[in-house]
């Protein structure tokens, strides 16, 4: 609906104050990258061809649309040498969503929609696709909506997650507050029993409240304070530890984390502990 | 105006060997294949005739395509074109080929004119139905692809849709040329020229030479032309040699 390759039967989208209904159809879709489950790469033109289809349509140069090219597939994990001569149908499912990937940013859009991009994927390439398209993503900051049917990775992905059900929105929230305190029933259920070990995936060391460094505590092994909960948690489980010393980028002692202290970080919104600031909303 | 006699009955009477001035024992007592008189007549019988026989049928395929394209993208876009079109196509490619030609001979005459609007008819059905199953063929995952990227309705048709459709429209184009090569030795016999003409007269005459030979480079025309086109294919899809396990 967002680019209106379905059509807007109530309500209405904006995308920088201005309704998308208003907007030129061929402009408004230029302006926004489309990756979607069946990826629908072009098999007759090559990749090079497939990604330059936006820029060409914009009117690029050849030259910028090769340099373009280059650059994009490189950052998407593929040769940007040899593959960009070649078709499509020479790539596996993984590479050929690479590409996609690649030529949905082709003309820099401001927004990405991802339609259940990985969902068509085997599951080890998928992670590795989430994890490349997160790196990606911290590169490149942009507005993406991404649909997806896997709770899990909403919650790897998202910023903010939307929970529709029977074409309602039931909650909008970080994917922490969504962990934290669920709207109902059918979301509790959805985000899953485990959801406090997920909670622990999606908050980091320096999303809680450490013990301020002293001097005169043992060391204990460091990690960084953008650790997950749930590593940090698995290093004390395998270290046989039950603190861990929080260590910056420039490698300064922050503060450290005991077992206590994450037990607590986790701890539901109805009891917060003293410091603990984050109170979900519905 | 008359036409001949039904041709195949013509022949079956006994050889009735034209006299070709000093002519080789061979040909005289008809034997199968007279190489030596082939390769005499050759320039002057064989060689013209089997240009004609180019001419007339890349005349016919080529505004057979252009009708039969044009009347495939009219009903891609509107889908009720399609049965008109298709019930047209198929009861032209329906007619007998000697009944067709005759039933045209009475409106336009004998001459080439009349040749080609018999062959092209013959090739709509095949470069319609080959062209439409192209372009339907495209994968809805494609054309979603380019209906987000922002192509308009037309820029889908010129840059993905027909592209894509290229290996069906030339399987087409390949079964509608060994078709019309074969069809345009019919036309010789409302003066169409071509292979078509030595076979009609061999048949008259008896003269196994001259009817091997015209059948024969016929034959060889065919097979020629579809290797062509088949090498055309490869060069115009590059695409499609190079895929992991045919996907």
């Amino acid at each position: 609906m967002v680019n209106r390759l379905i059509s807007i039967t109530e309500g209405d989208i904006t995308i920088d104050g201005r309704s998308v209904r208003q907007l030129e159809l061929t402009q408004l879709r230029r302006g926004i990258g489309y990756v979607f489950q069946q990826i629908g790469l072009f098999p007759h033109m090559t990749i090079e061809s497939n990604i330059g289809s936006v820029p060409r349509l914009l009117g690029w140069s050849k030259s910028r649309i090769r340099e373009r090219a280059r650059e994009l597939l490189e950052l998407v994990g593929l040769d940007p040498e040899g593959d960009l001569r070649r078709y499509p149908g020479e790539f596996s499912g993984g590479q050929q969503q690479r590409i996609g990937v690649a030529r949905a940013m082709a003309a820099d859009p401001s927004i990405m929609l991802m339609d259940e991009p990985f969902g068509a994927i085997d599951p080890i390439a998928r992670e590795r696709l989430q994890n490349d398209f997160l790196r990606l993503h911290r590169q490149v900051r942009k507005t993406v909506i991404f649909v997806t049917h896997d709770i899990d990775e909403a919650i790897k992905m998202g910023d903010k997650i939307a929970i529709m059900r029977d074409g309602r929105l039931i909650q909008l929230a970080t994917s922490d507050q969504l962990l934290a305190s669920p709207a109902d029933e059918f979301v509790a259920s959805f985000v899953g029993e485990d959801r406090g070990l997920k909670r622990l995936r999606v908050r980091m060391l320096r999303d809680i409240e450490l013990d301020p460094p002293s001097a005169n505590a043992t060391p204990a092994p460091q990690v960084r304070d953008t650790t997950s909960l749930h590593y940090a948690l698995s290093r004390m489980l395998t270290e046989g530890v039950n603190r861990l010393d929080v260590i910056d980028e420039e490698q300064r002692h922050v503060g450290s984390a005991r077992l206590q202290t994450i037990m607590d970080s986790i701890a539901p919104a109805s009891a917060p502990k003293p410091g603990e600031s984050h109170t979900a909303a519905a | 105006m008359s036409l001949p006699v039904h041709p195949i009955l013509a022949a079956g009477g006994g050889p009735v060997i034209p006299n070709f001035g000093g002519a080789s024992k061979c040909v005289v007592e008809n034997h199968q294949f007279c190489m030596s008189w082939f390769l005499h007549n050759f320039n002057t019988v064989f060689g013209p005739r089997l240009v004609q026989h180019i001419v007339l049928t890349a005349i016919a395929v080529g505004v057979g395509m252009v009708i039969a394209f044009t009347a495939a993208i009219i009903a891609y876009k509107q889908n009720w074109f399609e049965t008109p079109f298709s019930l047209l196509a198929a009861f032209l490619y329906g007619i007998p080929a000697i009944a067709l030609f005759e039933l045209l001979v009475q409106l336009t005459g004998i001459n080439v004119f009349t040749a080609e609007i018999g062959l092209v008819s013959y090739t709509l059905l095949i470069l319609f139905r080959n062209t439409l199953t192209g372009l339907r063929g495209v994968s809805d995952a494609t054309i979603e692809a380019a209906r987000a990227m922002g192509l308009s309705s037309r820029q889908r048709l010129i840059r993905v849709e027909i592209p894509i459709a290229v290996p069906a429209i030339m399987a087409g184009i390949r079964i509608a040329a060994v078709t019309t090569i074969s069809l345009a030795t019919v036309a010789a016999y409302i003066g169409a020229g071509g292979l078509g003409e030595p076979i009609f007269e061999a048949i008259q005459t008896g003269f196994k030479t001259e009817f091997i030979a015209a059948g024969a480079l016929a034959i060889a025309l065919a097979i020629v032309v579809d290797g062509l086109l088949v090498l055309l294919e490869r060069l115009v899809t590059p695409w499609r040699r190079r895929t992991l396990q045919g996907a």
